[in-house]
């Protein structure tokens, strides 16, 4: 049985090691017996017998060592002896192995902590069988945007396309954006919910994990009140109640009675999409309209049918949005559709490509450079250990075999690093959930260091050992037997090849550390511009909260402004409230954008027409925001249903749209979905303000008086005289009062809802300052270490020119200036390197300004003072030795 | 003046250790001295080659390894050929005939 030997032999080779070499040594020991006893009878003398034995054996140690070349197993040996040789090794020099060790853990840490945000945010696929196959259609808008080819579909569009299915099996809609009112078991509350064709969760594939999801004819009027609830909504506001799902209970939304059918299970989640309640998508006969086509609302769903490719599905798309275009051109003209995959379209949407890529190449910096510096400190131990290279391969051990040696002991070194920055990495995870917070959709995926982010953390510590080690090993191992046996160290300096690596080196990481400085210089930059911009408003002092009023009790214009008129005047009267609004959307939060006409002006087609932002605000708007009034007129009580329609416009919306013209007495038609087109008068020009907090942007907008178009979502706003949130608990109490079914959602102050929607920047922000700071750490570090190294390799040289005379000041000029040169020529590539970056930049940011000349200035200058005074020391140190004693070591 | 040595096919140790054990046991020192003998001092095997084949061997199962006395009362190890050895020897034979066959009709051709 060749195998079962051959197995026995590995085993006995590996677990008898030390008898198994005894045994080899015995043997060859009486083989030299044999041989002389031979030589013996033959007649030699005693000593000539055992030297001709000798002579013909050639040596016992090399004999054994050529039989445990080949044994069985013999890499797992040697593996295990280099491991054992490693460790020792490593223990013998403590201060080098902390270092390493840190500085490997550091770069590592970071790379998997970001790596976990990846894996969740982009690696991370919905709970959905096959989801490769389910293709989610969107519309591509004609006005270049943020994600302006993932736009919603009109209802119209669903319906046509949904009859067209050549590619795809069964077509599903959700309107994911919608909220409602909740009041069963406990105060009233807002809940994100989403509207889904009855279909929907059967094209997902998803089964829920209790009850059942919607049947066909759910979605027809009169048999909607049925409602899916999310894992989540059931245990904290139901406490997992099933009898919830008896058919004769039902719960209370937007005051009207509904069935809870089922519950979906927990990891039904889609990224970025935080439904906590699913309902029938009910259309109405006013949906199906030509008009309905501006109003876009559903992403849609489908499976496509098998051998069918996403390009085939993307061709079908693209005719059907080419003949609504040319169907309905006033809504259609000029868009098209884009098709993508499940997984695909999620990560898209939740736009973490970007930030996420920009995260991962800085940490993958850092670690380059953490790699470059444990690399330097390697080159110089292996500088030390030369002669014991030298006699290790004087006694017979191969070059590849000495490789394989060094590299072990980096393995090792790296292995240790890794582990603990996988330490590291864990202690990071509640700093990033506490950063993660700032929306509901971004909070609800977890983040863990899952068993892809160990094997990342392995991969990368696998790749460290091979950069670390390989420039220093294939180094060690070309050393001259002879010259290392001979003291090299005495010889005057060091080898050519080995201050080229060095210079290399040290070049390598200015270069990288620039590039890194001036990548996140420049994001930085650009998110700490965005957070001290004038916002064209006064944030501070101001509560706000968002009402959404329900179709079962304010479905009527009239009744919403009756409603609101009252609220606004019982606010007045809370003690501290120095002025009172309610607006449709806050300032700075993106509001609406939608189409408009100018008077006397051609009409022009849905791709080139004109847009402005469209606000709805109550009278004391502007005074309660802090907005000015520049020309006109505010609104006043008068400008009320009945009366001639008014707007405000902003300067942008002069400048850019009426070209600077007189803009008072223009009349604009605002083309809001659900409301007939009017022309309206322009009354008043008013301030900028920008669209989003967290974008630069200025752009045209338009505000129409709450009376004359009284929507149902709306915000109030407080401006109070000292903290907005002590108002808090007035406002609750005075909408209680009113209707104690209508809930409050977000009520906090403006500030918060900018800190909240800048929540992504403050971590990205905070993440790349730190990265940055830790590069130019690692790399000053680097730079001392492998300049401290080269003086001390040279303080034989230094000391003979002292000796010879030199001055100390020239020595340290020499050795400065060396070092300067060295670091200049690596800073000068990384300049050059990071030439693109702006424009790689705002091609990967929307809207975010990357111009900044002065950080090419400055990020070099700061870099080559660190680089400088990295040489600095060690330099002072080389001029300072006493030549005696320099030529004297040994 | 005999010839140097001849330096051995790859392979071709194997076949000769083998078939220098079929007569019986023998040690390291008898098995190079063996396969001097039979191959007429045409192959000298020097032990740094000896022994890696001789543990190779072993452990592919064709030869088993014991410890014994030698003719003058030194303790040796003695190394046998097992079954496997055996039908390894008889495969190594015929391919070795083929082969030698082979190449003496190729020198042969004109």
């Amino acid at each position: 049985m060749p195998f079962l030997s051959k197995t026995q032999s590995f085993f006995r080779n590996l677990f008898t090691t030390r008898r198994v070499d005894a045994d080899l040594d015995e043997e060859v020991r009486s083989h030299l017996a044999l041989l002389t006893d031979d030589n013996l009878r033959s007649g030699m003398s005693p000593v000539a017998a055992e030297r001709a034995a000798r002579l013909e054996l050639g040596g016992i140690e090399q004999v054994k060592e050529q039989v445990r070349e080949q044994r069985i197993g013999k890499w797992l040996n040697s593996f295990l002896a280099d491991c054992r040789f490693a460790v020792r090794q490593l223990r013998k020099a403590p201060g080098f192995a902390v270092v390493a060790v840190l500085t490997l853990a550091l770069g590592i840490s970071i790379n998997a902590t970001m790596f976990t945000l990846v894996d969740a945010f982009v690696l991370s696929r919905p709970a959905v069988p096959d989801a490769d196959r389910v293709a989610v259609i969107t519309s591509v808008s004609p006005v270049q945007g943020f994600q302006s080819d993932a736009t919603t579909v009109s209802v119209p569009n669903y319906l046509a396309w949904r009859e067209a299915g050549q590619t795809f099996s069964e077509m599903a809609a959700a309107d994911e954006f919608r909220s409602v009112n909740l009041a069963s078991q406990g105060p009233a509350q807002v809940v994100h919910s989403a509207a889904v064709s009855a279909n929907f969760f059967a094209v997902l594939g998803v089964a829920p994990e209790l009850g059942r999801t919607f049947v066909n004819g759910e979605d027809q009027p009169g048999r909607h009140h049925v409602v899916v609830l999310s894992h989540d909504l059931w245990v904290h506001r139901f406490d997992s109640d099933a009898s919830l799902l008896n058919g004769n209970r039902t719960i209370r939304i937007n005051r009207e009675s509904y069935s809870v059918i089922g519950v979906m299970p927990e990891k039904f989640r889609l990224l970025g999409y935080a439904a906590k309640l699913w309902m029938p998508l009910v259309l109405t006969e006013a949906d199906k309209t030509r008009a309905a086509h501006k109003d876009r609302n559903l992403y849609l769903f489908t499976r496509l049918k098998p051998n069918v490719t996403l390009g085939q599905a993307s061709a079908q798309f693209d005719a059907l949005a080419r003949q609504a275009g040319e169907a309905f051109p006033e809504a259609e003209k000029g868009w098209g559709a884009k098709v993508r995959t499940l997984p695909e379209f999620l990560v898209y949407t939740f736009g973490f490509r970007s930030g996420g890529a920009i995260m991962m190449s800085t940490a993958g910096f850092v670690l380059l450079i953490a790699c470059a510096n444990v690399s330097g400190l390697l080159l110089a131990r292996a500088a030390r250990r030369r002669k014991e290279l030298g006699i290790r391969i004087a006694l017979g051990a191969g070059r590849l075999r000495m490789i394989r040696q060094l590299l072990t002991e980096n393995l090792i070194l790296c292995l240790l690093g890794g582990g603990l920055g996988i330490v590291f990495a864990y202690w990071g995870l509640p700093f990033m959930r506490s950063g993660m917070n700032f929306n509901d959709a971004a909070s609800s995926i977890p983040i863990s260091l899952d068993w892809k982010v160990l094997c990342f953390a392995l991969c990368i510590t696998l790749l460290c050992a091979l950069l670390c080690g390989l420039a220093p090993a294939l180094n060690a191992s070309r050393a001259d037997i002879n010259a290392a046996l001979k003291d090299e160290s005495r010889s005057a300096s060091a080898g050519r090849s080995h201050t080229r690596l060095r210079t290399f080196m040290v070049a390598g990481q200015v270069t990288l550390a620039l590039v890194l400085l001036v990548g996140t210089g420049l994001l930085l930059r650009a998110i700490g511009m965005i957070e001290h911009q004038d916002l064209g408003f006064r944030a501070d002092n101001l509560l706000t909260a968002a009402v959404s009023l329900d179709e079962a009790h304010y479905k009527d214009a009239a009744q919403r402004s009756v409603f609101i008129q009252d609220m606004l005047g019982r606010l007045r009267q809370i003690p501290g409230a120095e002025s009172v609004a309610a607006v449709s959307d806050l300032p700075a939060t993106g509001p609406p954008r939608v189409t408009i006409q100018i008077m006397g002006q051609p009409e022009l087609p849905a791709n080139q027409s004109l847009n402005a932002l469209d606000v709805v605000a109550t009278t004391d708007y502007l005074q309660t925001a802090g907005i000015p009034l520049f020309r006109g007129r505010n609104f006043t009580e008068l400008d009320n249903p009945t009366a001639p329609r008014v707007v405000l416009v902003n300067q942008q919306f002069v400048h850019r749209i009426l070209k600077d013209q007189e803009p008072l007495g223009h009349h604009v038609r605002v083309d809001v979905a659900g409301a007939p087109p009017e022309w309206r008068e322009i009354v008043g020009v008013v301030g900028d303000v920008k669209s989003y907090s967290e974008d630069s942007r200025l752009e045209p907008q338009v505000f129409e008086p709450f009376l004359q178009r009284p929507v149902s979502s709306f915000s109030f706003m407080l401006r109070s005289a000292s903290d907005p949130d002590q108002l808090a608990s007035a406002l609750r109490g005075v909408v209680a009062q009113a209707d104690p079914e209508l809930p409050l959602d977000r009520v906090m102050s403006m500030q918060s809802v900018i800190a909240n929607q800048r929540g992504g920047d403050q971590l990205f922000g905070g993440l790349l300052g730190g990265f940055a700071v830790l590069a130019l750490l690692l790399a000053a570090i680097g730079i001392y270490g492998l300049v401290s190294y080269s003086v001390s390799q040279r303080t034989h040289e230094i000391g003979i020119r002292l000796a010879m005379g030199a001055e100390a000041r020239a020595v340290l000029r020499m050795v400065l200036w060396q070092g300067a040169k060295i670091s200049a020529a690596g800073a000068a590539v990384g300049l050059l390197l990071s030439l693109p970056l702006p424009k790689l930049f705002s091609s990967m940011f929307f809207s975010l300004n990357f111009r900044e000349v002065r950080l090419f200035v400055a990020v070099p200058v700061v870099i080559l003072l660190v680089a400088v005074l990295a040489t600095y020391f060690p330099a002072r140190r080389a001029s300072s030795v006493d030549p005696m004693t320099a030529l004297r070591q040994d | 003046m005999p010839d140097p040595p001849t330096t051995l096919l790859q392979g071709t140790l194997d076949l000769l250790i083998l078939k220098s054990l079929v007569a019986g046991e023998l040690h390291g020192l008898g098995v190079s001295r063996r396969i001097e003998q039979i191959t007429a001092g045409t192959f000298l095997v020097k032990p740094g080659s000896l022994f890696p084949a001789l543990h190779r061997m072993e452990e592919e199962g064709w030869i088993s390894a014991f410890w014994g006395d030698s003719e003058n009362n030194r303790r040796a190890k003695y190394y046998r050929l097992t079954r496997a050895g055996q039908k390894q020897l008889e495969a190594e034979t015929e391919r070795w005939s083929r082969i030698s066959w082979a190449i003496t009709q190729a020198l042969a051709a004109s």
